[in-house]
């Protein structure tokens, strides 16, 4: 009899642990966190030292809905290391070994950290499902601004009740929310939902950037505006006799991005040493010199972005580029 | 001092014996070099698939930068040429016109080719001969983020893939990409219109009204995708998920894979108003022999390609090519038939044209490229453009003669 109940438990066993979503793939982690932690991440690395996540702090947890005050994010299979930190990671725990399994971590005040490995919560977690970062930059007169998003046509929201998923700030001045894939639309609103954009619809699951004015007009990229930019560059040239008003073409490679409107591109202007000089955008990689309204010029110069250049002309054929002054 | 003297002689002899150029042919063993433009991984099946031959033939493999040109200069020096190239088809008629080819079926026999893909077969004929023993082939593919790109999207018509086009093309996203006024890729609409750059007699037939009236259509997708359309530019828009489908080729697969992306591959759109698929290029690459080296080195070469005319050499070769095998009965394999990326290419082979391998092409690249960007990048009209490209095809041609 002992026997049979026995393999009745571990069957039951069995079960309760599929039943956490858990597969080849990816473990789940759950935590539950002082109050004044907000917006909890979790930054998680396997035995080789390889890294769930891109950078600190890892990625941001979902609050489980089924169960409050507990947060829950998916792991990929493996990990055997977790650290659960807040506030933009300004307060985090020790590492805690979860061991490849799915565990649940509490945070306590004192940010000492307990893991177990026996369930926690009621019920199962919610499904796994890729998200996406929506990122906003609002009007002042948007306080509190949230994310509400849903799957068109079928009308399932991802986080009810309205006004939805309030939006975490960010040191640069954009607030962001992860959004499940399957979304494909949102809306940002703030003020408690006083204040909305139109539907903006039939997005990608892509990270996109929305910009909202205070009449909530808005435009939207997928292109990350707040990614660095280079700084201007000066590009110095020495051409032959025979080069009138030198000009200089220049765009990024390989997306084609022009630094000018049309060709020839922008004149040179000539230093007191006969050197010819133009400042253009960092971001360039690829450069001709051209003169004569354009009529002669060299092949594609291909150099590095973000570097002054010093660009001798010998001919259309022969051009040599330095990044520090030949004298 | 005579002795001294004879010593002396017969160390020079065997000082310039060793001196001598080509590879040393060890007793009863015949050398045959095959130039080549391959990766590694596929040499090293040849050489694998012929290390049974070493008794009797030891093949050389030199790959060579600039071997078209260079089969130009050499190809009739039975010193310096190679006893065999293995290359794309395109280049036969250019070869075959300067007397430098053997056909095939001169060595294997009139049914060298039997059994093999049509698509193969075809392009390795030229006026009649045929000058090539095709080993695997590659056509563009249709590949799509299948992220973005879900199932019930995938677009069966051009119409369709338009309306995607207008409706995912925004916020910086492209519902899809290709370089559109590179002739290599846009020739694929042109056969969709059931048209042709050039004639299989060398005219070229860029006024046709049928290729006026592909290059029109084509133009409403163009204004759709960024102004210039490089091969690095396109390549990168889909790989950094800026672009939901592009048209390819095999060989950029894995990059899109080392990428993460998670690419699908879908048949050809169909020409709406022709009922036709999208029918690109395709390369088929093989073996050809140099006729000055045949009438040198005969039975070598002959064993080598009978060794090589293998459907498991050519199913090797297409896993390490990511290219289609070019005989049949490969595709009963059930390794082959389970690759996505080759059935996708069998598909479409049943559309595809072989590359032209008339000389005459050499020139259409140039001008039909130059009757795109007219018409896609600097607004001058298709009949205009067309009729402009059209001259100056006759007259680069007439230049040839």
């Amino acid at each position: 009899m002992k026997k049979i109940l026995c393999a009745l438990l571990a069957l039951m066993m069995l079960f309760a642990v599929s039943a956490l979503s858990e597969d080849e793939e990816r473990i789940v982690l759950y935590a539950s966190v002082p109050e004044d932690w907000a917006y909890p991440c979790v930054w998680a690395w396997n035995e080789e030292g390889v890294n769930a996540f891109a950078a600190w702090p890892g990625e941001m947890m979902e609050p489980d809905p089924n169960n409050a005050g507990w947060y829950y994010i998916y792991l990929p299979a493996g990990m055997e290391m977790a650290i659960v930190n807040a506030n933009d990671g300004t307060v985090q725990t020790d590492a805690v070994a979860i061991d490849k399994k799915s565990a649940w971590i509490t945070v306590n005040a004192d940010k000492t950290a307990t893991a177990s490995f026996d369930k926690l919560t009621e019920g199962d977690a919610p499904e796994y499902t890729e998200r996406f970062t929506v990122y906003a930059k609002v009007d002042a007169s948007w306080e509190n601004p949230g994310v509400w998003a849903w799957e068109d046509p079928s009308g399932k929201s991802a986080f009810a009740p309205w006004p939805g998923r309030q939006m975490k700030a960010n040191e640069n001045g954009w607030y962001s929310a992860m959004v499940p894939a399957w979304c494909n639309c949102v809306i940002i609103n703030a003020n408690g939902g006083a204040v909305q954009t139109a539907d903006i619809k039939d997005l990608d699951p892509a990270d996109l950037w929305i910009t909202v004015n205070a009449d909530a007009t808005f435009d939207v990229t997928y292109d990350d505006p707040t990614a660095p930019k280079a700084a201007d560059i000066a590009v110095y040239a020495t051409v032959p006799e025979d080069w009138a008003e030198p000009c200089l073409w220049a765009w990024s490679h390989p997306d084609g991005t022009n630094a000018f409107v049309s060709w020839p591109g922008e004149a040179f202007e000539k230093g007191e040493d006969g050197v010819y000089k133009i400042v253009v955008p960092g971001w360039i990689n690829s450069v001709i010199v051209n003169a004569n309204g354009g009529t002669v010029q060299t092949t594609d110069l291909r150099v590095e972005a973000g570097k002054d250049l010093y660009i001798m002309v010998i001919s259309a054929e022969e051009a040599t580029v330095a990044y520090e002054a030949v004298n | 001092m005579k002795r001294v003297l004879c010593l002396m002689l017969a160390l020079i002899l065997i000082a310039l014996s060793g001196c001598a150029g080509g590879p040393k042919e060890e007793a009863g063993v015949k050398t045959v070099t095959i130039w080549h433009d391959k990766e590694d991984k596929v040499i090293e099946v040849l050489q694998n698939a012929l290390k049974g031959l070493e008794n009797e033939v030891k093949v050389v493999f030199e790959k060579k930068t600039g071997l078209t040109e260079s089969l130009k200069l050499v190809g009739n020096d039975a010193n310096a040429a190679p006893d065999m190239y293995f290359f794309a088809h395109d280049k036969i008629g250019v070869y075959a016109e300067m007397g430098i080819l053997t056909p095939i079926t001169d060595i294997l026999g009139e049914n060298a080719l039997d059994g093999y893909v049509n698509l193969a077969s075809s392009g390795a004929e030229y006026k009649g001969k045929i000058y090539q023993m095709p080993l695997y082939f590659e056509t563009l593919l249709f590949m799509y983020n299948k992220k973005y790109m879900k199932e019930e999207d995938i677009p069966k018509s051009t119409e369709q893939l338009y309306e995607y086009m207008v409706r995912k093309t925004k916020y910086g996203h492209y519902g899809f990409v290709e370089q559109h006024s590179t002739p290599y890729y846009a020739a694929g609409w042109i056969h969709g219109f059931g048209a042709s750059l050039i004639s299989a007699d060398g005219q070229p037939l860029l006024d046709t009204e049928n290729v006026k009236k592909a290059v029109s259509y084509h133009k409403k997708f163009v204004s759709y995708m960024p102004g210039e359309t490089e091969y690095a530019m396109v390549n990168t828009l889909f790989t950094s998920g800026m672009a939901h489908a592009t048209i390819a080729g095999p060989w950029f697969v894995p990059t899109v894979r080392a990428a993460g992306i998670d690419v699908g591959i879908a048949p050809m759109p169909v020409v709406d108003e022709t009922g036709l698929a999208l029918a690109p290029y395709s390369g088929i690459q093989g073996l050809h022999v140099i006729k000055a080296r045949y009438n040198k080195n005969a039975d070598a070469i002959k064993t080598v390609l009978k060794a090589l005319q293998s459907p498991e050499i050519m199913i090797a070769l297409s896993k390490a090519s990511g290219c289609a095998p070019a005989m049949e009965v490969c595709y009963e394999n059930a390794e082959v038939k389970s690759d996505e990326l080759i059935m996708a290419m069998r598909t479409t082979a049943e559309n595809a044209y072989p590359m032209p391998n008339i000389p005459e092409m050499d020139v259409m690249w140039t001008v039909a490229g130059n009757l795109l960007t007219d018409v896609n990048m600097s607004g001058i009209d298709v009949e205009t453009a067309a009729e402009n490209a059209q001259k100056k095809a006759e007259q680069l041609i007439e230049a040839m003669k």
